[in-house]
């Protein structure tokens, strides 16, 4: 009938664009995305797989380590695989989503140039240059995401139907969990060897009707990052300060399957200690990109993305080139196309 | 009638035809060009009332306290939606106006608009006045005949016509629908002023595409000058409304009394609503069709619009009972009521800032104003008829301007969503069918008229049975204007409308007595009401190719067909309709819209409140079965957020 498939269309149109999530909480120089935050029906099921090429030079004396990937005077290189489950479900009678993210690669660093002596590792001569690499599985990670104002309960697809976003407020509380790769002699490490996490309040206004091609929103997600000390940081104690993270992203349908993002990130603090003893500057970069996503069906989208440092510290270069697959479904969605296709 | 006549008719009716391909349309518009039409003064000298006598010529009194007439034209309202008629749509302006006015329960239009604005404004049968069939839909047995020009033809004279020409300002903003040539045009048929959208309907915004992908862009006229382009933010409601004050604002200096013909394109589909009036009533009409029309009918009872215990039409037989449908489904069919609801009260906001001005001005209680619907609620899907064949032209026209129908952006620019039958029947409570058809559901309009000369102020006429041909005797009468036999040289017929004069005033109750009659035809489907008995032929499934025979003091719903047992009545009834077909010069379509309706829908058959026997059509939530089987409750049914949950 024709109604139907019109309702199936809209409710699994619905649940696919709603459904877009962050994967890579864990991975420095990295935003959540654009649209991480929208919120879907609730037993709305996301699984991304997103793969990371990260290049990164940093001169002078700057330094940046809660990943342990950048160093001053250091060229990094990474490629990571990131997947992540994300649920949407009504916790506390808010909207939220519930997301686990694993991640895994390989990372190579070349120092070459007067790196600070506690990143030496034991055996090489201070002011050699000198290359390591590291690869398996980073810490894992869950994030919780609820929001606070602006949506109401999505709990059915009547719900999904009426609801018109306009503001929205979330909080997010991200936690990893340091049991990723980790060897206590190397300067890279997959895993931070210690607990990390962080608070986020997500805010987004959302412009236009909510109907995929014509939506037009303006992202703005401050954080804060938060890191145990690492007590064994080639045996020594690693100690940061909190990171401040501000992350912005304007994005716009340009057709009902295909929209656009230009994303802006900085992070400032993060100062570290070792043993004590204050180590390099504070962070202060500013990454300007875009990203395109693009609905290849009702559950699938592709989502490809570029970005570079513009503003901040000019002495740390990066780039980072993105590709990420996201399927969703919801069962409702699912039994109905089963019902309409006559299967 | 005589040869030359009969040519210019025919003339006439082939560049009416011609008006509706899409390449003589180009030319058409075209020649729409400045159309000063002669001064109607010129043509109509004033008499006294005692040189009238016999005269083929207009008549002007001397009373220098004429009223104004603000003549108010909702395009698709059903009967019922109005609050003051038991509609759940708020519409405070036009329920004040009942109270200081009269509303009548039996007022008759045509099932559709053009049909309806020809009579209306010449107060002859649309058969003569051009308008036998609407233009876009002559069969071709029709075409080329007298009667069928497709555009009000020379046989009729408008009442802005017969008004310009003594001593009235005539104003209009709105829909005129009778015709797209320079010598059709509102401003050539009488209109001092106007801001008009020439064709059917169209986009309410500033896109200005139009309905028919034959003429792609909705032709427009102000002062009888074409308009390429309409001004940025156009809304139809509220543009009609700025045009009709700035027209009275500019032509009141004279102290000359005023026509002002305010036909809203409101809410004709495509639903469009400005966007702040986009959620006005969201959620409202979640619980589906079923429970809204009870409702109205309940609130018909209480305000005396229907008497309790009459029959009304059933759930039509090809709509599902609402409660049946997904709460989803629910949500997404009621969004398309709610934005109906929105236009309707959006058009009676508008009306009310009318109403202040005319107060402002110190004219409104010099004002006749007179509140109708130009025919039955819409129930077919005209956006089907145009964009439903992909790969057609008309589908290419849909592309191009209309596309976009999602749930959250239906109403807005760019969309075209249309209620469909199953609101249309609630529209149209507690009369069965709608627009299109001559059940009472395609031809019952509200009607609420106020102002001097008008008695009974809040009173509610049931008795008198009127029609929109009655409209301008009625006003020609109260302007002091006799109805001319000839206009500009040229004879024109006379009026067949009676005159509500006597019945405003209270002298009567009603200008027909229970041995008048009024017949209707149309798309070949034909009907004629004498007194409380009606006669109606539709194709199947809406009728049954044959004569039906209703009591409509027993049956407003046109649910049972006395035929059988009142045959003498049915043959009186058919002998009538055989004398309209002669005095209006009626053809039958060889084709008609509806030939094919019966392929389209499924039989109908009578709906029973206890079948299927079983618990009705409503799910039942474990929990509340379990208060079943335990006795807690007799109650059945479920819930609606019980079963969303």
């Amino acid at each position: 009938m024709k109604t139907g498939n019109k309702y199936t269309q809209l409710l699994t149109v619905f649940a696919t664009v709603a459904i877009i999530l962050s994967f890579s909480r864990q991975t420095i120089a990295v935003d959540d995305g654009a649209r991480a935050y929208w919120k879907g029906r609730d037993g709305t099921y996301g699984l991304s797989f997103q793969y990371l090429r990260l290049d990164l030079q940093a001169s002078g004396t700057k330094q940046f380590s809660p990943g342990q990937y950048i160093y001053a005077n250091a060229d990094t290189e990474a490629s990571l695989m990131i997947t992540n489950l994300a649920y949407h479900t009504t916790l506390l009678s808010r909207p939220s989503s519930l997301s686990l993210a694993i991640a895994g690669g390989d990372i190579d660093v070349d120092v070459n140039v007067r790196t600070p002596l506690q990143f030496i590792p034991k055996g090489i001569p201070a002011g050699t240059t000198f290359s390591q690499s590291s690869s398996g599985f980073a810490d894992p990670s869950i994030q919780l995401d609820v929001n606070l104002f602006g949506t109401p309960p999505l709990k059915s697809g009547v719900d999904l139907l009426n609801y018109e976003p306009t503001w929205t407020l979330d909080v997010a509380t991200m936690l990893a969990f340091p049991i990723g790769k980790y060897d206590d002699d190397k300067l890279v490490n997959m895993g931070l060897n210690r607990w990390f996490g962080r608070i986020a309040l997500p805010f987004k206004y959302h412009f236009g009707p909510r109907t995929p091609g014509y939506m037009t929103s303006l992202e703005i997600i401050p954080s804060v990052w938060l890191f145990e000390d690492n007590d064994d940081f080639m045996g020594q104690e690693l100690e940061n300060d909190p990171m401040v993270q501000l992350e912005a992203h304007i994005t716009h349908d340009f057709t009902p399957s295909l929209f656009g993002s230009i994303d802006v990130l900085y992070r400032g603090g993060f100062q570290s200690e070792i043993d004590d003893v204050e180590v390099g500057h504070d962070v202060d970069i500013g990454n300007v990109g875009f990203t395109f996503n693009y609905q290849v069906t009702d559950n699938l989208a592709i989502r490809t993305g570029y970005s570079t440092n513009l503003f901040g510290d000019h002495e740390l270069d990066n780039s980072l080139f993105r590709v990420q697959f996201v399927y969703s479904w919801h069962k409702a969605s699912e039994n109905m196309k089963k019902l309409v296709s006559g299967h | 009638m005589n040869d030359t006549f009969r040519e210019k008719i025919n003339s006439g009716l082939g560049k009416a035809i011609s008006g509706f391909s899409a390449g003589s349309f180009i030319a058409s518009t075209a020649f729409i060009s400045v159309c000063d039409a002669a001064p109607d003064a010129q043509a109509v000298k004033s008499v006294t009332p005692k040189e009238n006598k016999n005269s083929t010529r207009t008549l002007i009194t001397s009373s220098k306290n004429r009223p104004n007439f603000l003549l108010i034209v909702a395009d698709d309202l059903g009967y019922s939606d109005l609050g003051c008629y038991g509609g759940e749509i708020n519409t405070p302006v036009l329920d004040k106006l009942a109270q200081h006015g009269v509303r009548y329960t039996n007022f008759y239009v045509s099932p559709t608009s053009s049909v309806t604005r020809s009579m209306l404004l010449t107060g002859t049968d649309n058969h003569i006045a051009g308008l036998g069939n609407m233009g876009e839909l002559n069969a071709p047995n029709q075409m080329g005949k007298p009667g069928y020009e497709g555009v009000l033809n020379k046989r009729v004279a408008t009442v802005a016509s017969l008004l310009r020409g003594n001593g009235y300002h005539t104003y209009m903003a709105g829909k005129w629908h009778l015709g797209l040539k320079p010598d059709q045009i509102p401003r050539a048929r009488g209109f001092e002023r106007d801001f008009s959208l020439l064709v059917g309907g169209g986009s309410h915004f500033d896109d200005q595409w139009n309905i028919e992908w034959q003429i792609p862009k909705a032709p427009y006229t102000e002062d009888g000058r074409p308009i390429e382009k309409l001004p940025r933010g156009f809304y139809s409601t509220k543009h009609y409304t700025d045009k009709t004050i700035q027209f009275i604002e500019e032509g009141r200096d004279d102290g000359k009394p005023f026509f002002a013909y305010m036909a809203f394109t409101a809410p004709h589909g495509p639903l469009h609503v400005p966007n702040k009036w986009l959620r006005r009533y969201k959620n409202r009409y979640d619980e589906g069709w079923d429970g809204i029309r009870e409702q109205r009918l309940a609130r018909m009872q209480e305000l005396g619009i229907i008497d309790k215990g009459v029959n009304t039409a059933d759930r039509l037989w090809f709509l599902p009972r609402s409660t049946s449908l997904t709460p989803a489904l629910r949500v997404m069919l009621g969004r398309k009521m709610e934005l109906y609801a929105s236009m309707v009260e959006y058009m009676d906001d508008q009306i009310g800032r009318v109403f202040d001005y005319l107060k402002e001005i110190g004219e409104y209680n010099n004002t006749v104003i007179i509140f109708i619907s130009d025919n039955g609620a819409e129930g077919n899907d005209l956006r089907g008829m145009v964009a439903g064949q992909v790969g057609s032209l008309g589908f290419l026209h849909a592309m191009n301007n209309f596309a976009e129908n999602g749930h959250n952006t239906i109403g807005r620019k760019g969309t075209y969503a249309e209620y469909g039958p199953a609101w249309a029947q609630v529209s149209m409570a507690p009369f069965r069918l709608y627009k299109g058809l001559l059940a009472d559901g395609g031809t019952r309009s509200p009607l609420i008229v106020s102002g001097p000369g008008v008695k009974s102020a809040g009173g509610l006429n049931k008795e008198a049975v009127l029609h929109v041909m009655d409209i301008v005797p009625t006003v020609l009468e109260l302007a002091g204007v006799q109805h001319p036999s000839t206009y500009k040289g040229r004879e024109i017929v006379p009026m067949q409308g009676k005159s509500w004069v006597k019945m405003l005033d209270g002298r009567t109750q009603s200008p027909r007595s229970s041995s008048d009659w009024l017949g209707w035809e149309l798309f070949g489907n034909r009907a004629i009401r004498q007194g409380d008995w009606k006669i109606s032929w539709h194709y199947e499934p809406f009728g049954s190719w044959d004569w039906q025979l209703f009591n409509l003091a027993e049956d407003l719903g046109e649910q049972n067909d006395l035929s059988d047992k009142f045959p003498k009545k049915r043959v009186v009834l058919i002998a009538l309709w055989d004398e309209y077909v002669k005095t209006n010069g009626v053809i039958i379509g060889e084709r008609s819209p509806f030939e094919r309706a019966k392929k389209a829908l499924p039989d109908s058959v009578p709906e029973f409140d206890n079948y299927p026997p079983v618990r009705g059509m409503e799910a039942i939530p474990y929990k509340k079965l379990v208060e079943l089987m335990s006795g807690k409750t007799n109650k059945q049914g479920g819930n609606s957020d019980e079963n969303r949950k």
